[in-house]
């Protein structure tokens, strides 16, 4: 972990952005893009639907659970929402003050990077770079809490994306706009058994100390960077140089 | 004939589009006069029925075997087994370790040191020594 | 009272349509789809109504009648297996699909030959679901790809190897023998006896097919073979009561076929199509391995007078070592200024024949940006269809 002023500073961004790395985790659902943002630290489970659609099979484990009486009122957007005890609110949807501002020389440049096939990405997770490609499966050096296995989660923090001839860099990080990354929890992995074994001098006593570490394993579906018109349909802002 | 194909089969992307929980079976085994076994019967009469609705990708068995301490196994979809012995163990412990098999995903454990493991051909190429201009020592 | 089991009656009762198996049947009224314009619905109806002449009117199973007497389990069965329902539960199948239907689809006809309980009908529906849909995506993706390649990729896709992968990655449990005891969450099959000759070739509607030795081209593989371009196989022989056995890939890959087919009609085309895109499509495959070329300086100068390039020549890139041991050459293909491939290799020959694969591989796996296929225009509120690249094809040598 690090200090969140003095990445805010060395950033140069909101500190209330730089506290930890925000993934945004999405609905799972048969339609793709129902962003909620929410860092995955927080404790509130994120509130999944529960609505069974036909073969949606990127649902959430606990949108299976079965509907039980909730005391929270209910937050979720779909009809037939339904909450399980343990979940409490829902992630808020990324708020953006401004529109995406981007160059003319990006825009002119952009369309170069989103043709050429595939993309890869190295994003930032708890400050760490991790190459991804889609379908790479990424085992973090953590248990990552608050997820469960078939959680679909966006990554929103990459500082290259790029293709085999085109790269573009962030400083340091890629607008989370320019670009789709989403990747699937896919259980939780352990290590084997270490024993580190402890002398001291002179004393024939070994005391031997155990650790077990537990990783959570991660499965990329999807890199993408959007074309010029995906953004221009979002609304961009093109900022003269 | 220019050009023949190659037979080949497409590899499995667990999770890329449809998620398949790896667990597909969890046996547990009590007995009903062994004192180690208390734990387990709470946990059989109270706890698992949530636990078996919240999985219902999950198939549950329950058996009794006499004179012998309460264990939970678990099967995965790669053919091998997870077993836990549970004597002596509360219920709210059971839990834990019926959660820890529900996410294991069945391969033996073993130390990884590279995070990221892909199957895909390296996007921006290999670098060679044969290509780019001299640019001297 | 017992279900009349037609098949196992002797034969001389039985009219020799019926005595062909159903499989058999199916195969050909399959190449026979090829040979008219006739739309498959018809035919399958008419194919339907040759079953139904063939079986008079069964009995459902009986409450009271033992279980053990049946060939498969009973419809009840279904409701109480959990494995059934677990496997129901873990492919996220839509709700619309009745347990009853995914047990119906774990029956092979090698365990049940009544087709109103096996999955026979299934398999057939989702088996041209499953070739359709990967053959709109590789045609629409990949333009240009070579006939030969694009009958490999399909293999790759929806062929029984992948399919029964697919089967056992699912956590589908065979059961040992069929039976109407036996749970419904297993897939019920016969197995074959040991000895059995696996790869016999079945009824083709080729002419001369009896003449070994003669060339199959290209075109006549398109007409008279299967979606893989090979001969379709045969059924095993009739073991002494009546009933085939099949393979263990078959019986998966029917499996597969068969639930694709039960969610289409339960579920409808949208849910099977998702179906398709998640688990058959998502599936990692190389296509540029799949290219097996025999002469591709040859093929690449025949492409390049085609398509009215200039003609390639090859050029010395780079090389090092070349009178040591191990020499590495980097030959590039070019096309007047325009260079099409390049490779290395140890020897001259063998970088340059390496560099026209290279300029082959980038020609055929051109795909189009934003690619659609032809069926996303049957959802709801879809665009237009757009015509797509439609390319010449390989070139003939």
């Amino acid at each position: 972990m690090f200090h969140r002023s003095a990445l805010a500073r060395s950033l140069g961004l909101a500190e209330q952005l730089c506290t930890r790395p925000s993934i945004t985790r999405i609905q799972a659902s048969s339609s793709p893009l129902r962003n909620a943002a929410a860092s995955f630290h927080q404790k509130s489970h994120a509130a999944q639907q529960a609505t069974q659609t036909t073969t949606s099979s990127s649902i959430s484990i606990s949108s299976s659970a079965p509907p039980t009486p909730s005391t929270t009122p209910s937050t979720t957007t779909t009809a037939s929402a339904t909450q399980t005890t343990q979940q409490t609110k829902v992630p808020p949807p990324p708020q953006f003050t401004t529109p995406l501002k981007a160059s003319e020389s990006l825009l002119a440049t952009l369309p170069h990077l989103a043709a050429q096939r595939p993309h890869f990405l190295t994003a930032h997770i708890h400050d760490r770079p991790y190459l991804i490609t889609e379908g790479d499966s990424v085992r973090l050096p953590f248990l990552m809490a608050g997820v469960q296995p078939g959680d679909v989660l966006r990554l929103n923090r990459a500082s290259v994306v790029g293709s085999r001839e085109f790269s573009l860099k962030g400083a340091p990080f890629v607008d989370e706009r320019l670009f789709e990354c989403r990747v699937r929890v896919m259980g939780v992995d352990a290590e084997p058994l270490r024993v580190k074994e402890k002398t001291k001098r002179r004393n024939r006593h070994v005391q031997r100390v155990t650790s077990k570490h537990r990783y959570t394993l991660l499965r990329v579906m999807e890199v993408r960077v959007k074309g010029v018109e995906e953004l221009k349909e979002e609304g961009v802002e093109v900022v003269k140089e | 004939m220019p050009v023949q194909g190659v037979k080949a089969v497409t590899t499995a992307r667990n999770g890329v589009g449809a998620f398949i929980l790896q667990c597909k079976r969890l046996d547990f085994h009590y007995c009903d006069w062994a004192g180690s076994s208390r734990g387990m019967v709470a946990f059989l009469k109270h706890k698992l029925p949530a636990i078996a609705k919240e999985n219902p990708q999950i198939e549950i068995r329950v058996s009794p075997r006499p004179h012998r301490h309460p264990v939970i196994k678990g099967q995965y979809i790669n053919g091998r087994e997870k077993a836990i012995c549970v004597r002596n163990l509360e219920p709210e412990q059971i839990v834990n370790k019926v959660s820890l098999l529900k996410e294991a995903s069945g391969e033996k454990l073993k130390r990884i040191k590279k995070p990221v493991s892909s199957i895909n051909e390296s996007v921006r190429g290999i670098w060679s020594p044969f290509h780019g201009e001299y640019k001297g020592i | 009272m017992k279900r009349l089991q037609l098949l196992r009656w002797s034969s001389s009762a039985l009219s020799a349509r019926a005595r062909a198996g159903v499989r058999l049947q199916q195969n050909i009224a399959r190449g026979a789809r090829y040979q008219t314009t006739v739309s498959p619905a018809a035919q399958s109806e008419s194919g339907q109504l040759a079953d139904e002449q063939s079986f008079p009117p069964q009995f459902s199973s009986n409450p009271q009648q033992s279980k053990y007497a049946l060939p498969s389990p009973p419809v009840e069965a279904a409701r109480e297996s959990a494995k059934l329902a677990a496997l129901h539960a873990r492919l996220y199948l839509p709700s619309r699909l009745p347990l009853e239907t995914l047990a119906r689809s774990l029956v092979d006809t090698s365990a049940d030959p009544n087709p109103n309980f096996n999955n026979e009908s299934l398999a057939t529906l989702g088996h041209d679901l499953l070739t359709y849909y990967t053959s709109e995506h590789l045609l629409c993706t990949y333009p240009r790809l070579p006939l030969t390649v694009i009958f490999a990729a399909m293999y790759a896709y929806v062929g029984p190897k992948t399919l029964t992968a697919m089967a056992k990655e699912w956590g589908v449990e065979t059961a040992a023998a069929p039976g109407g005891e036996v749970d419904p969450g297993l897939l019920q099959f016969k197995r074959l006896l040991p000895g059995t000759e696996l790869n016999a070739e079945g009824a083709t509607m080729r002419p001369n097919a009896h003449q070994k030795s003669w060339r199959k081209s290209i075109t006549s593989r398109i007409v008279y073979d299967n979606e893989f371009g090979e001969q379709p196989q045969t059924q095993a022989p009739v073991d002494a009561q009546g009933a085939q056995g099949v393979s263990f890939e078959r019986a998966n890959a029917t499996f597969v076929r068969a639930l694709m087919g039960s969610i289409y009609l339960h579920a409808g085309r949208p849910a099977a199509k998702r179906f398709f895109e998640q688990h058959f499509l998502s599936r990692h495959l190389n296509i540029s391995e799949l290219f097996n070329f025999s002469q591709p300086a040859r093929d690449l100068s025949r492409l390049c007078a085609r398509e009215n390039f200039e003609p390639p020549v090859a050029k010395i890139i780079s090389e090092t070592g070349r009178k040591s041991r191990h020499p590495v050459f980097i030959v590039g293909i070019f096309s007047g200024k325009d260079k099409l491939g390049e490779a290395a290799g140890a020897s001259l020959l063998e970088a340059r024949s390496r560099a026209a694969v290279a300029a082959l591989k980038g020609w055929y796996l051109y795909s189009p940006l934003n690619v659609r296929v032809p069926s996303s225009t049957e959802e709801e509120g879809a665009a237009p269809w757009k015509p797509v690249h439609v390319d010449l094809g390989e070139v003939i040598v």
